[in-house]
């Protein structure tokens, strides 16, 4: 699949300023529509005016938390496609994301932890053993991981996982009230201090993945290709695992379970750019943020004036999109 | 090929004539013994017959337990009383709080057994079950939604719940069709809709009002406090209308659980029996969670259990159901003084429970789980 890099760096170029368009739709739809030329405005000079402050000290950080995310989720499921060598790895479908924020449920609830920066670990904890289990349960017998055993797995982890926290739910009420809306998975309410917290983690995530780029393209070809070509694929693994466990969990610590992120951005990434990593990653982390910002910013506009969390919107426009990816005959018949 | 899915290896089909090494037991299947009424004649699985008496007993005990055990604790002779009309001084706490419970409970669990029975023996496979396919969530997806907006009144949301849960498996049916049914395609779409259903629910609870948010929330983990014979008569009827057509099933079973080519040859038209052993799975399974709520993994957990007591090569039908009530049962039993004062929703019990075994089947499933079926 060899394309010419002229049409990818075109990709490339066009990814970017979708992300810019999305910014900017992001900044200036909302309950109040604001003018992009005044959303310029603001961003450049300031001013007091209502609506600079709403994009200043609403909008932005929403935005750029947004970002973060949608780049952390997607860049996360392209290393957990490459590292399992299946299609519908995801850190959603697999029940990293609802381990991460098991995680912080119970440090919420056990550990007294109320701080993003305190529990942000739990969040990295919780999604690392949900990772280890599923993968481990998935790829035990035979023939290893399947799509359909790694899915049910994560399906499975899922339902575990949501029994423990409707658990913690019914039993201490104080701490349901501080999850409850953390939990729906929604990028609304992030303030800078979310983004102080979490960017270091998603940066760190970010450089391992990119790091990995070489290595998740031998991998591709089998773990045997891959340490003939020099790789070790112990190390390659527990990395990826790395990597990916900390972008999910910086993710959902900050905004939530969200899902199917990781799944659809890496897939239309290859598509555009063909299945080379080090150019699947830079479009997935470009593409990441566009899902979540036009998701989001079609949840402001459907029901105004109340908002559909940014996760029922991605879970909606997602699902059409594995659907077609399982009715495609490889996924299924593996 | 193995078929015999996980655990089953001893199972020996009893419906193929054994060995001919023995005349007798080309006559009567190894394992079975005939009843005889009149002219009539029935072939009765000697083992299948002692696990669902014991399954029976064991449910009893259960149940007595269930009413004796609470808040204040009650005597068995003194719960038999109330149950048999006796004036008794704990009629209340027996016959009004815990008896329209237990009803519920065991009504949900038996429907809940039977229709994995029924998805598992067509999907040929112990991970499909109504859960997993999108039936459950489709029936709490359209319950919560009219809850929310108001737009049905209290006594027809089971009505609400079938309609959602026979939707979702259309949906997922349609969905998964691609020349012919894959059961990893199936598995695969149900999860996907189940997720989409999911946030769906999430949507329509951020949409009424708190109040009503916060009892689909409580319906929405399974749960059998406060429910009664307003939740128990429906489901009743519709175990009753299913009776009959449970007969026909545990016949149909047997063809449906050949290999395709078997069965084709045989004459059996594989088509329609599958479509209605599956029709039959998932009303029985949207109706006890319209009753319920999702009360997870009980239509998972109860067949697999009820077939390795009873070493069939089908899921006992019976077994199935004896065995859904009495997990419910125990399981709604634990979740009320588990942790007491404060309740527990009896579907969180199961889940945590029956998802360990989810995975531990996964882990033991040869790669090809499933494998094409049509």
């Amino acid at each position: 699949m060899a394309r010419p890099t002229r049409s990818r760096i075109a990709w490339l170029i066009g990814c970017a300023a979708l992300l810019l368009l999305a910014v900017l739709l992001s900044l200036a739809v909302g309950s109040r529509q604001i003018a992009p030329s005044e959303v310029v405005q603001a961003l450049l000079h300031g001013g007091t005016s209502n609506d600079a402050e709403v994009v200043r000290s609403l909008r932005v950080p929403r935005t750029v938390v947004g970002v973060l995310a949608g780049a952390a989720l997607a860049v996360a499921g392209a290393v957990m496609q490459g590292l399992t060598r299946n299609p519908i790895a995801e850190p959603g479908i697999l029940g990293v994301s609802q381990g991460a924020s098991a995680g912080v449920v119970c440090a919420i609830a056990f550990f007294g932890v109320h701080t993003l920066g305190g529990y942000v670990w739990f969040a990295f904890a919780g999604a690392a053993l949900a990772a280890v289990a599923v993968y481990a349960v998935a790829a035990g017998g035979h023939r290893g991981a399947s799509p359909v055993k790694l899915a049910l797995a994560g399906a499975a982890m899922n339902a575990f996982l949501a029994s423990v926290v409707s658990g913690i739910a019914t039993t201490d009420a104080r701490a349901l009230d501080e999850f409850r809306f953390w939990q729906v998975g929604s990028i609304s309410g992030r303030g800078t201090d979310v983004i102080e917290r979490i960017w270091p983690f998603v940066a760190a995530g970010l450089l391992l993945a990119a790091l990995m780029a070489r290595g998740l393209d031998a991998l591709a070809l089998g773990d045997d290709a891959a340490r003939a070509l020099g790789h070790d694929v112990a190390r390659l693994r527990v990395l990826g695992a790395v990597g990916a466990t900390v972008l999910t969990g910086a993710a959902v610590a900050a905004v939530g379970p969200i899902a199917f992120t990781g799944l659809a951005v890496p897939h239309i990434a290859r598509a555009l750019v063909g299945s080379a990593h080090r150019w699947v990653l830079p479009v997935a982390a470009l593409l990441g943020p566009v899902m979540i910002l036009f998701s989001d910013v079609l949840g402001r506009i459907v029901f105004p004036p109340s908002e559909v969390p940014v996760a029922v919107t991605t879970a909606l426009l997602g699902v059409p999109f594995l659907i077609a990816l399982v009715r495609r005959r490889t996924v299924a018949a593996a | 090929m193995n078929r015999t899915t996980a655990g089953g290896t001893s199972a020996a089909a009893p419906t193929v004539p054994a060995a001919p090494t023995a005349v007798r037991s080309a006559v009567r299947p190894a394992g079975h013994a005939v009843l005889r009424a009149g002219r009539a004649s029935f072939l009765v699985h000697r083992r299948a017959a002692v696990v669902a008496t014991l399954l029976a007993v064991l449910l009893t005990v259960a149940v007595v337990a269930y009413l004796c055990v609470g808040e204040s604790f009650v005597s068995p002779v003194q719960a038999v009383d109330v149950l048999l009309g006796r004036p008794s001084p704990d009629t209340f706490v027996v016959g009004t709080l815990r008896l329209p419970r237990l009803v519920v409970g065991l009504l949900a669990g038996a429907a809940f057994g039977v229709a994995g029975a029924l998805v598992q023996t067509v999907a040929r496979n112990p991970l499909a079950s109504p859960d997993v396919i999108g039936v459950t969530h489709g029936a709490g997806a359209a319950t919560v939604a009219a809850m929310s907006f108001g737009l049905v009144s209290h006594t027809s949301l089971p009505y609400v719940s079938v309609g959602g849960g026979l939707g979702a498996a259309l949906l997922v049916y349609a969905f998964a069709w691609r020349r012919g049914l894959n059961a990893s395609r199936f598995v695969l779409v149900g999860i996907g809709v189940s997720i989409a259903l999911g946030s769906l629910t999430q949507l329509f609870l951020t949409k009424g009002d708190f109040l009503v948010a916060q009892q689909a929330k409580v319906w929405l983990t399974g749960s059998l406090n406060s429910r009664g014979y307003d939740q128990a008569a429906p489901l009743g009827l519709v175990l009753l209308v299913a009776v009959p057509a449970a007969l026909w099933a545990a016949r149909a079973q047997r063809g449906a659980s050949f290999d395709d080519d078997t069965a084709v040859a045989l004459g059996i038209r594989l088509d329609r029996l599958r479509l209605g052993l599956t029709v039959l799975g998932v009303v029985l399974a949207s109706v006890a969670t319209g009753a319920t709520g999702p009360v997870d993994f009980v239509a998972l957990l109860a067949p697999q259990i009820a077939r390795r007591l009873t070493r069939t090569a089908q899921i006992p039908l019976l077994s199935s159901a004896l065995t859904g009530a009495l997990v419910v049962v125990v399981a709604d039993l634990l979740a009320r003084r588990l942790f007491s004062p404060v309740e527990l929703p009896v579907g969180v019990l199961t889940a945590a429970v029956g998802a360990p075994y989810l995975m531990w089947l996964i882990a033991r499933t040869r790669g090809r789980s499933g494998g094409s079926t049509s």
